[in-house]
């Protein structure tokens, strides 16, 4: 069989019955993995210091009315993450923990930007897929309890949604690294690399040139390709090897989290059937349980199924596929003015880091006084806020509104703001590029409007 | 698939191991131990007895106020603030326990404040509050205040004479007893727990070194040139905010501790943040930026010598020149905030980063 026609089988014969298997593998997994990563972060006291400490909240564009939770809403919301991540992982109340679980999950990463990351959108992402699949059907609590009835088998697009969710994530990642930084210089992964020179045995190693080469273009080629190598049955073996060196890698060179978990985990839905049959063997072992009934498939629920099931995969694979190249309606580097920047799996791609100073001035008093930014913000977010400009704009929206109608004193200076403009110089540094002006003084930034349009208020940006 | 990474890792050892031996190997944890034995610990112990002295002059003085005892002290009072410039920015550990930068040198002073503590005789020189009327900047004022007979008066004839006596010797005493700890704590374990702390994550002892070097030279840019010259008020000239009002030494201050600053950077005549800098860019780099840092912080100095004592009328009647020094410090600031910070990969916050 070709390459082209494993990929249709695997992508297009959507209701083909396969194992159920792979699906209830996959929730174990995922639900796990959630739990875990949701007891990191409270245990790191991160719901703390990126959700409770902070004076002011970045919000993303188009969900500045999201409400935001005191305290104990907080701490209760991430329990109830604990939970229902919980039940995916047992498949006990298993449509209702999934919907909790994203609806839970999304609401608190659209709390505040700053906390960005790219597997956390992936997250978000899977666990809107999970509510609609059957994946409590076998091997779970709710099939055990009689709430749903058992089946063997489900349909092939269950799994195969899935793993266009992974080929996004690793194609656009491979694709955005397509670019001059990344393949002639090698940076930003050159100076990450020697800066990890503490590492026993490889230190040396990694502060050797051609080894941020060689990484920077095996991620690339890894990315763009993995996927296919996955697909493929005479390599997925091989290629799912490659991956656990790929992440365990990244997982030990640099700070990224639980992401490497992630996509660890994620990809084990691309390996043959008797891994994920061996795997509930064993679990059944330890709970012993074994699987018992061969039921037919009974979900057919109406005659529009699949029109319903042809449409809405279209729509979201529709909308997976254009919404990362949304850049290429704006001008300009997109490291540099980052429309578009994310939402699409650009990954390791940049090291930007600013230096931002806001003034605060009255145009009538000729008052002018300047902001102390850890007034305001955690160092997280003004190191976040430096470098990104829709917070820079957010910024001094909050700024305009702080100082309005305040009036300040130092000594015996007196300074009186009514309609304050908010002014900034920040200067950035990009991919070991020598820092240059980013924001000059000449904008009322707390007159321009956040929105979708080009950044003109940007200083251009020199190669 | 075995074998190919065996080979890979084979090629790996081998191009690692056949690297120049002429090359000077940096790590980390040489830069924290030049850092630790030939910078850090000689600059405190030259403070703690530069405090201790501090503290003897004192006593002599108000035992005997005259003008030869007060000639002195103040002698010695400068020797001990250069002391100081050169280990402010050295602000965590011990010092940071201690709470040491400010309880030596936050500035500007309250004289109003100092003279109720003395009128009143009862005060606690510990207190939150009492923060503006202790340190360096308090025994700027009660040294330097006036003529050399208003201060003698003020120590001999005057009413509460007794009680500025005590004030001083107060001062003197609590700095000295504040700072002798910290060093103890570096001449005992917390050395090895500098070195030891090698890494670049948050509470790193590089991660420390950096950000405090760049707190300290805001410190510069903001309070002692920027605020008095009105480049934070939109021209507004607060000439009483110097460091050193009452002394006229605040340019000389300012010197000390961009030295200390350079020193910092340079780690004296051994590894420091410049070799640091340097590894990172490797040889390809024409132009590297620890000079350009370097001869940043030399153009700093040149403009500093442009400046005469005392900055609080130079703000006024040599404005020009204050502003050039200013807009040279905020560029070399530039430069260490971004491209220094994002150079050394040093994180600022523990979070996770997947590089966006």
């Amino acid at each position: 069989m070709t390459a082209i026609s494993k990929i249709k089988s695997t992508f297009f014969n959507w209701h083909r019955e396969i194992p159920a298997t792979t699906l209830a593998v996959y929730r174990i997994f995922f639900g796990a993995l959630m739990l875990f990563s949701t007891a990191r972060f409270i245990l790191n006291g991160w719901v703390h210091d990126f959700y409770i400490a902070p004076k002011f909240h970045f919000t993303y564009l188009g969900f500045e009315w999201i409400p935001y939770p005191n305290p104990t809403i907080l701490y209760f919301i991430f329990a109830m993450m604990l939970l229902s991540s919980i039940g995916i992982m047992l498949g006990f109340f298993y449509r209702f923990s999934a919907f909790a679980f994203f609806i839970l999950f999304t609401y608190v990463e659209l709390l505040d930007k700053t906390t960005y990351l790219n597997h956390y959108y992936f997250v978000s992402l899977v666990a809107f897929l999970m509510i609609f699949l059957p994946a409590n059907r076998y091997f779970s609590l709710d099939e055990y309890f009689g709430f749903v009835p058992q089946q063997k088998t489900v349909p092939n697009w269950t799994i195969s949604i899935l793993k266009f969710q992974i080929a996004v994530v690793y194609i656009f990642a491979g694709l955005a690294k397509l670019e001059s930084d990344w393949l002639i210089h090698a940076q930003p992964l050159k100076y990450w690399l020697h800066t990890a020179h503490h590492f026993p045995l490889f230190g040396d190693l990694l502060k050797q040139d051609w080894v941020a080469y060689f990484f920077s273009w095996f991620g690339c080629i890894y990315d763009l390709f993995i996927v296919f190598f996955l697909l493929n049955v005479r390599t997925r073996i091989y290629a799912y090897f490659i991956v656990i060196i790929f992440h365990v890698t990244t997982w030990i060179l640099f700070p990224i989290g639980v992401f490497p978990w992630v996509m660890i985990f994620a990809t084990t839905i691309f390996l043959p059937e008797k891994f994920h049959s061996s795997i509930l063997n064993f679990l059944g072992k330890i709970f012993n349980r074994e699987s018992k009934s061969t039921l037919r498939s009974t979900y057919f629920v109406g005659p529009d199924y699949k029109k319903i099931v042809h449409f809405s995969l279209g729509l979201f694979i529709a909308i997976q596929i254009l919404f990362p190249f949304r850049y290429l309606l704006y001008p300009g580097n997109i490291f540099w003015t980052e429309q578009g920047f994310r939402f699409s799996w650009r990954v390791m791609l940049m090291e930007k880091t600013g230096y931002a100073e806001f003034y605060i001035s009255d145009p009538e008093s000729k008052a002018q006084w300047p902001v102390n930014n850890s007034d305001h913000l955690t160092r997280l977010q003004e190191k976040m806020m430096s470098t990104q400009p829709d917070m820079i704009l957010q910024y001094a929206d909050y700024l305009e509104n702080q100082y309005r109608d305040t009036t300040l004193y130092l000594g015996e200076n007196v300074f009186t703001f009514h309609e304050p403009e908010v002014h900034a110089e920040i200067y950035v540094t990009l991919n070991s590029r020598p820092s240059q002006l980013y924001v000059s003084k000449e904008y009322n930034l707390a007159a321009i409007e956040n929105n979708l349009s080009d950044r003109y208020w940007l200083e251009e940006f020199k190669e | 698939m075995k074998k190919i990474i065996f080979t890979l890792l084979s090629i790996a050892i081998i191009f690692s191991s056949c690297k120049k031996d002429d090359e000077p190997e940096f790590d980390r944890q040489a830069l924290l131990d030049n850092m630790a034995t030939n910078v850090i610990m000689p600059y405190y112990q030259t403070l703690n007895s530069s405090l201790i002295l501090l503290h003897t002059e004192a006593t002599e003085f108000v035992a005997n106020p005259n003008s030869s005892t007060l000639t002195d002290l103040r002698v010695q009072y400068l020797a001990t603030n250069t002391a100081y410039q050169h280990c402010s920015m050295y602000n965590f550990g011990p010092a940071m326990d201690y709470g040491i930068k400010a309880a030596l040198n936050t500035f500007p002073t309250d004289s109003s404040k100092i003279e109720t503590n003395i009128s009143a005789g009862t005060y606690t020189v510990g207190s939150l509050s009492n923060t503006t009327a202790i340190g360096f900047p308090a025994l700027d004022y009660l040294l330097y205040f006036g003529t050399d007979a208003e201060i003698i008066t003020k120590f001999t004839s005057d009413s509460k004479a007794a009680n500025r006596k005590n004030y001083l010797t107060d001062l003197t005493s609590k700095m000295k007893a504040e700072f002798q700890p910290v060093l103890d704590q570096w001449n005992g374990t917390y050395k090895t727990t500098f070195i030891a702390a090698d890494g670049n994550d948050v509470g790193s002892s590089c991660s420390y070194l950096l950000n405090e070097f760049i707190q300290d030279l805001e410190l510069l840019k903001n309070a002692r040139i920027g605020i008095p010259s009105g480049q934070q008020t939109g021209g507004a000239t607060l000439p009483q905010y110097v460091e050193g009002y009452f002394s006229n030494k605040s340019m000389s201050f300012a010197k000390d501790q961009l030295d200390g600053l350079k020193i910092a950077f340079t780690g004296g005549t051994g590894i420091g943040f410049d070799d640091y800098i340097m590894d990172v860019e490797g040889e390809e780099v024409t132009t590297s930026l620890a000079t350009n840092i370097n001869q940043q912080i030399e153009i700093c100095f040149s403009k500093m010598a442009l400046i005469t004592n005392p900055l609080s009328t130079e703000v006024n009647t040599n404005f020009a020149a204050v502003n050039t020094l200013y807009l040279e410090i905020k560029k070399l600031l530039v430069y260490c905030k971004t491209d220094m910070t994002s150079m050394l990969g040093i994180l600022i916050t523990y979070q996770d980063n997947d590089g966006d």
